[in-house]
């Protein structure tokens, strides 16, 4: 391959990002509650109520773990609901018309998702430290986004399991369904050791709760289980998540959804 | 084209823009002042705690500094001034402590050391040697630096003749009657007894087929009142809710276990709180014997070089293991009492089977969160609401003049009280202690045994040509009138005797001392059975086996029977509940129930 095709083939996927930001940020069924939800909820039950709920240290937790469920918004409904949408509406098939990298649909909307998450991220870390009083080490803080932003595989995988699995409108049901009973039992918005032992056990099996504990080991907060422990869960599921994804897209047949837009079959 | 490659050279500046931007807000975002991160070179006797979340006996604050100064607590507060000089240490996501204290232990061996190794900084000792006593005055008096957690105790306890508390072979004085009451306390008082303990129990709560002598409730009376007159507390101990419920309206301070045969009323329990009676349930011990794994998940999570021989031991021990679930009703009778108001103290009970001193605290604190205490009431029990039921001063909170007596957590204990174990750091008076099990050192000498066979076939003589010999064992050690002798006769090993009523628990039999003295231990490793041969009257028959240390624990016990003709029994060492089957100093030969004349022959008792 020449320079100037890996450079045109680099304009592709900057180019699909771009366009495909522009899209959800115009988009407020999106954008609305993705940025903003968390913010709110940690504005709401981080800054005030925070040290005054089930631990003066609430805030700190909560920055954690709200930052994790701000990223797992965009993740779950950028591939979740906007991919099965799209999908219904005709406009993968008429991407896949086009001379496009289908690696650079998908790798738009995990562009897309970690940009969303950097802002909401940001934006909690700002209410932490300035409205909550929460103080970190640099490198906490630092390695905090990191861990966080990284939640952006597991969650763009169960989205795209979603999405490769229920049509259009219900894709946005079942994300919902998905989205905030496992940010709940995950512990992202009070700690799971509060919850009864069966609901702890629970946890053990979801995403969301490794990908928050591994966000609390670096701020000392996390339930004592290893490192090496939540990142093999969760490569494990990543992978999982992703076969059933494929295996959803072979069964539907892009082919075929491509022929009548609103049919799936 | 044209407007592609400049849309495709903006989006990437965009992005550049965009990340740098990330990047630079994080950069400003606020960080600790610099001090020591918390596990390095811990500061002693003058030093802070700055930026901790404390927990100072009764609430969480956050963003303290605690300053200290001379092995006490010199000043408290937020953003305190402090002298330039003075060594810090960060207490950044971490959450401080008073020392914990445990409402209910027996000391012996390295109890003390055990307990403060693992945050524990004084023990309400609820029976022991009163020998103990003016030692353990001076040195909790003295600020300095050391090893042992501050000993606070009953001493000697109060029960009837062949009572509960007995049987551990520990000098007793029982009573019989009401009108030597006054006496007894007096000479409880002058041994240096902080409080007086009284025993209210016949053993029918845990459905012991030998019953215990008990107290009567005029004697019992007569002790509570003795000790008032004496200005000292009066705790009692209890099984079941009848005693319990009485010896609340005998005026009793504290009852020193949570009751398990029946759960309590509301309005009992409304009564046990407008009593002002305190009660420390020892949920540990009672836990474990119905085979709740919460002592040893936290023995589990903890690093072995800080584990001693002793704790692992005791810990390890199942011997008080039973069936049933008696513990959730313990567990039930804990929460109807906070909730009506009744103050609980924390208290393990260690180091009886089950439980481990100092470890088993941590256990206490999860299984009293799991009795429905928030952890401000957890951690209460634990601290300053333990200090003000036995009225121990300057203990039990972290306030202006009180010792410096502190534990450091890692993370936030409020949310989950199970973080206790993630020690980062204790100081006694001020001195950091060193953590890790020194008690090695002092642990039992475990002998290594030969390699080959190891056989007693009494075919010269009682000598077994290993370990230190064959004797007589009977509960006369511990004050029973139990008989018995041994002879060799015809290659086997003939014991006789009688048991006796006169002990709660009566024995008399041969025990063989494995090791190379009578109750050292040696180390059977890679030994799986026991296997002897034997004929005598057809009782039931039992072999003890006496491990390392713990003494003073009830030994694990298998049955046999020896019948009318030669019959070889094969044991293996691992149906012995105790934690290491292999470590073996002695194994006794006994009959117990019922009572009488008894006669069996021992021959080729084999470990292999």
């Amino acid at each position: 391959m020449t320079a100037a095709r890996r450079a045109h083939r680099a304009r592709i996927y900057a180019l699909e990002a771009w366009y495909q930001f522009l899209m959800v940020l115009r988009e407020p069924a999106f954008a609305i509650p993705t940025l903003l939800f968390p913010l709110i909820f940690y504005l709401f039950f981080g800054v005030v109520l925070g040290a005054g709920s089930f631990s003066v240290a609430a805030p700190t937790y909560m920055l954690a773990t709200y930052s994790v469920f701000g990223v797992m918004g965009p993740s779950l409904f950028g591939f979740g609901a906007g991919l099965a949408m799209e999908r219904d509406s005709g406009v993968l098939l008429l991407k896949r018309t086009t001379p496009m990298p289908a690696a650079a649909y998908l790798l738009a909307k995990v562009a897309m998702a970690i940009a969303f998450g950097a802002a909401v991220v940001l934006g909690i870390f700002l209410l932490g430290a300035h409205g909550a009083g929460v103080v970190l080490y640099r490198w906490q803080w630092f390695a905090l986004a990191g861990v966080v932003l990284a939640g952006v595989i597991p969650f763009c995988a169960l989205g795209l399991a979603v999405g490769a699995w229920s049509r259009g409108r219900a894709a946005v049901a079942i994300t919902n369904l998905v989205f905030l009973p496992m940010a709940m039992l995950s512990g992202l918005w009070i700690p799971i050791t509060i919850f009864p032992a069966a609901l702890q056990d629970v946890a053990n099996a979801l995403p969301a709760y490794h990908q928050a504990q591994l966000a609390l080991k670096i701020i000392d907060m996390d339930g004592g289980q290893t490192t090496l422990l939540h990142i093999s869960v969760l490569g494990v599921q990543s992978l999982a998540l992703l076969a059933v994804a494929a295996f959803g897209f072979r069964r539907a047949g892009t082919g075929a959804v491509s022929i009548r837009p609103g049919g799936t079959s | 084209m044209n407007a592609g490659n400049r849309s495709g050279a903006r989006s990437l500046w965009i992005l550049a823009v965009a990340a740098g931007g990330f990047i630079g807000a994080l950069a400003t975002l606020p960080v600790p002042e610099s001090s020591a991160a918390p596990g390095q070179e811990v500061p002693e006797s003058r030093f802070a705690v700055v930026d901790v979340t404390l927990f100072d006996g009764g609430a969480f604050q956050r963003n303290q500094d605690v300053w200290i100064e001379d092995g006490r607590v010199r000043a408290l507060g937020p953003r305190l001034r402090l002298p330039e000089d003075l060594p810090r240490v960060d207490g950044r996501g971490h959450t401080l402590l008073p020392g914990l204290i445990d409402g209910h232990v027996h000391t012996f061996g390295g109890t003390l050391n055990d307990a403060l190794r693992f945050g524990v900084t004084s023990v309400l000792d609820q029976f022991t040697d009163p020998a103990l006593l003016p030692g353990a005055k001076s040195a909790r008096d003295d600020i300095a630096r050391t090893g042992e957690a501050d000993l606070f105790s009953a001493g000697m306890l109060a029960t009837a003749p062949g009572g509960h508390g007995t049987q551990f072979g520990m000098a007793v004085e029982p009573l019989t009657e009401p009108a030597s009451a006054a006496a007894w306390v007096r000479a409880r008082k002058d041994e240096g007894s902080d409080w007086i303990k009284i025993i209210s129990e016949d053993g029918a709560a845990y459905g012991g087929e030998l019953q215990f002598p008990a107290l009567d409730r005029e004697t019992i009376g007569a002790l509570i009142a003795a000790a008032h007159a004496e200005e000292m507390l009066a705790v009692v101990h209890v099984t079941g809710i009848e005693r319990a419920l009485e010896a609340v309206s005998q005026g009793a301070d504290g009852l020193v276990h949570v009751w398990i045969d029946e759960v309590i009323a509301e309005e009992d329990a409304r009564r046990v709180a407008e009593a002002g009676v305190f009660v420390v349930p020892t949920l540990s011990v009672i836990a474990s014997m119905f085979g709740d794994s919460t002592g040893l998940r936290v023995l589990d999570e903890t690093d072995e070089e800080l584990v001693s021989p002793m704790q692992w031991g005791t810990l390890g021990d199942r011997s008080y293991l039973r069936t049933g679930t008696e513990d959730e009703a313990a567990l039930e009778n804990v929460r109807r009492l906070h909730e009506a108001g009744v103050r609980i103290v924390a208290g393990t009970d260690a180091p009886n089977p089950g439980t481990g001193a100092g470890i088993s605290m941590h256990s206490e604190l999860r299984l009293l969160a799991r009795a429905g205490l928030a952890s401000d009431a957890v951690l209460a029990a634990a601290t300053s609401g333990a200090a003000e039921a036995f009225r121990i001063p300057e203990r039990g909170r972290v306030a202006e003049g009180h010792l410096a007596d502190l534990v450091l957590v890692r993370g936030d204990v409020e949310s989950d009280v199970s973080r206790t174990t993630d020690i980062v750091t204790i100081w006694k008076d001020g001195y950091a202690i060193a953590r890790e099990s020194a008690a090695t050192a002092s642990a039992p000498v475990i002998a290594a045994a030969p390699d080959g066979p190891i056989v007693a076939d009494f075919e010269d003589g009682i000598d077994a040509g290993f370990g230190s010999g064959w004797q007589v064992t009977t509960d006369a050690m511990n004050g029973g009138t139990s008989t018995a002798g041994l002879a060799v006769e015809a290659g086997a090993l003939v014991v006789r005797g009688e048991t006796k009523a006169g002990f709660p628990f009566p024995w008399a039999g041969a025990i063989w001392f494995t090791g190379p003295q009578p109750m050292q231990a040696a180390d059977f490793s890679g030994r799986t059975t026991l296997r002897f041969r034997t004929r005598g009257d057809g009782r039931p028959y039992t072999v003890m086996l006496f491990g390392a240390g713990a003494a003073g624990t009830v030994p694990p016990t298998v049955p046999f029977t020896a019948g009318p003709e030669w019959a070889v029994v094969e044991i293996p060492l691992k149906s012995f509940a105790t934690a290491d089957p292999t470590i073996i100093a002695g194994l006794a030969f006994v009959t117990q129930a019922p009572l009488g004349a008894f006669a069996f022959e021992l021959d080729d008792v084999e470990i292999r």
